[in-house]
């Protein structure tokens, strides 16, 4: 399977530029004959959107917009982020991303951890999503996760205990710290996670994160791909825009899995009873 | 002390700053104030890399005859940048101002030509249609050591994160000429002044005291404890909490259910 990883900037609060320039990046991916492209997180509307959230968001089974996205999926899956307001729930958006695969919507991911400290904001403007499913994409059983939901482990553990041989992260994580190399100093703390869940979950992870500057704060990039067993298999220039295209090889999972059987000797109803006393005991 | 930079990285990330920002606009041009400085310095160099130097300049705004040296220095940085430069000699409006007010004070006198160099920047901004750069640093920032809608009124900051010490390391990085990188700063409010005489600590302390209370987050006890001397944490502590006002707009009275500051809340670079 051939996976691009499209680490570029969005135009803050244009959903139509940003629509126009997915269907160029689909475009150029299926030129490069890929089968899966992972756009960053709320890639269609940009980040920092504060009061802009409800101008902006949209119902993805029936937006004009969204389903010339959704019809341009075709012989290619794609991993597109939004602001999703649905007509069940009018007045509530979530901060999502959409599994879209032969032209239809496979599954939406709204993010369940809404960053809301220091420089973050998301609880103020979003309602938080209430769960992790994994889906059946058509290259195996794949989760999705926006941003911070990646750094929350337990959010990784559902969707490995549920199968997922894929973990996708669409990101938009501002980079901080400039004392170290030529990345910023917390590009580290993802790629710590990618390592260890592909290691652990023996899964591809695979993180797409954006790029380009909002209201002075500078995306760090550094898309990657780990292989199973912890392996990094590509990673995308920091700062810099990319469309990273890799092949990645399934079957590795398998290898994986049978040489190291955390899979097998999993027990998640043994975490589940424990999480269910831990979340049923009264506070202290 | 602040954590070392690396300046390759943080140009790197500054001139991208710069160039996204005022693209996002539209208008890939600056004007800045040049006083023969470092920080000033620093920024014209960031932005020549980041708009090419024909699109840069550098507006050198002396008080009449007052400080020749900074003149040619800052004549000179912008030579060896390529970036164009002009002097406009600020006298005559403060003299024209000042020439009923002979009793004003220094500071007032000095605040008031922060705010005629400011005044002159915006105005060239709109001939040119160019972005003032602004050069504020962020000790200066911390303390609010600057002059509210003077010298501290610009549209983008690409420095407003950087300590001085660190700027200095940059500095040193961008190749700025030793002349200008050895220069006692000065925010060259009067003859003889300088920042340090004036705010009463040297820059490599204060940058120590405020990179504890602010990145560190360390008690005042804790400061002291890392051994600063009481009265100097006391007066950092009291130039940052008196000087919130200027790194803020102005609260609004809050009347309806949405108003501007309170609950009007969109990102700066809005539909950019």
């Amino acid at each position: 399977m051939k996976v691009a990883l499209a680490q570029f900037s969005a135009r803050l609060g244009d959903v139509k530029a940003n629509a126009a320039f997915h269907l160029d990046i689909l475009d150029r991916a299926k030129r490069a004959k890929a089968d899966l492209v992972v756009f960053p997180e709320l890639s269609l509307t940009g980040y920092t959107l504060r009061d802009l959230a409800e101008e902006v968001a949209l119902d993805p089974y029936s937006d004009p917009v969204f389903r010339r996205i959704v019809a341009r999926c075709r012989g290619l899956s794609a991993v597109v982020g939004f602001m999703e307001e649905r007509p069940a729930e009018r007045g509530i958006f979530y901060n999502s991303a959409a599994f879209i695969s032969g032209g239809r919507i496979l599954h939406v991911h709204r993010k369940v951890f809404l960053p809301t400290n220091g420089m973050f904001d998301e609880a103020r403007f979003y309602a938080a999503g209430r769960d992790f499913r994994p889906f059946d994409a058509p290259f195996g059983r794949a989760g999705l996760l926006i941003c911070r939901d990646f750094l929350h482990y337990g959010a990784n553990y559902a969707l490995y205990a549920g199968g997922a041989e894929v973990i996708i992260c669409a990101s938009a994580a501002p980079g901080r710290g400039v004392a170290g190399g030529r990345a910023f100093e917390t590009s580290r703390m993802w790629e710590l996670m990618g390592e260890a869940m592909s290691y652990f979950s023996t899964a591809y992870v695979i993180y797409a994160n954006r790029v380009g500057v909002e209201d002075g704060v500078t995306f760090a990039g550094g898309s990657f791909i780990y292989a199973p067993g912890g392996e990094l298999l590509a990673r995308a220039a920091y700062v810099e825009p990319e469309l990273l295209v890799r092949r990645l090889d399934l079957s590795a999972v398998r290898e994986a899995r049978r040489k190291w059987v955390f899979k097998r000797d999993e027990r998640p109803e043994a975490v589940l009873r424990s999480l269910e006393r831990i979340v049923r005991a009264p506070e202290d | 002390m602040p954590p070392k930079i690396n300046p390759d990285f943080v140009e790197k990330i500054l001139v991208r700053f710069i160039h996204d920002e005022l693209a996002k606009c539209g208008c890939l041009k600056a004007v800045l104030g040049l006083s023969g400085g470092l920080d000033s310095a620093v920024c014209a160099s960031l932005a020549a890399r980041a708009l090419g130097p024909p699109n840069v300049l550098g507006l050198v705004m002396p008080y009449g005859t007052s400080c020749p040296q900074d003149v040619r220095d800052a004549e000179k940085l912008a030579r060896s940048l390529g970036i164009r430069s002009e002097v406009v000699d600020i006298a005559p409006q403060v003299d024209a101002y000042f020439s009923r007010l002979p009793a004003a004070s220094r500071v007032r006198r000095g605040n008031k030509m922060a705010r005629e160099r400011m005044s002159v920047l915006y105005d060239r901004s709109a001939l040119e249609r160019a972005f003032v750069i602004g050069t504020s640093n962020k000790t200066e920032l911390l303390i609010g050591y600057g002059t509210i809608y003077g010298d501290m009124a610009c549209a983008i900051n690409p420095m407003g994160d950087l300590y001085k010490t660190q700027i200095r390391d940059l500095a040193a990085h961008l190749r700025i000429p030793a002349a200008i990188r050895r220069k006692t700063p000065t925010a060259g409010l009067w003859p003889g002044q300088t920042d340090e005489g004036e705010i009463g600590l040297i820059y490599d302390e204060l940058d120590e005291i405020l990179h504890g209370l602010v990145d560190l987050k360390k008690s005042r006890k804790e400061i002291i404890g890392a051994g600063h001397k009481p009265a100097r944490v006391d007066r950092v502590l009291r130039l940052v909490r008196g000087s919130e006002f200027k790194r803020r707009m102005p609260p609004i009275a809050k009347l309806s259910a949405r108003s501007v500051g309170h609950d009007f809340l969109y990102p700066y670079d809005w539909g950019r």
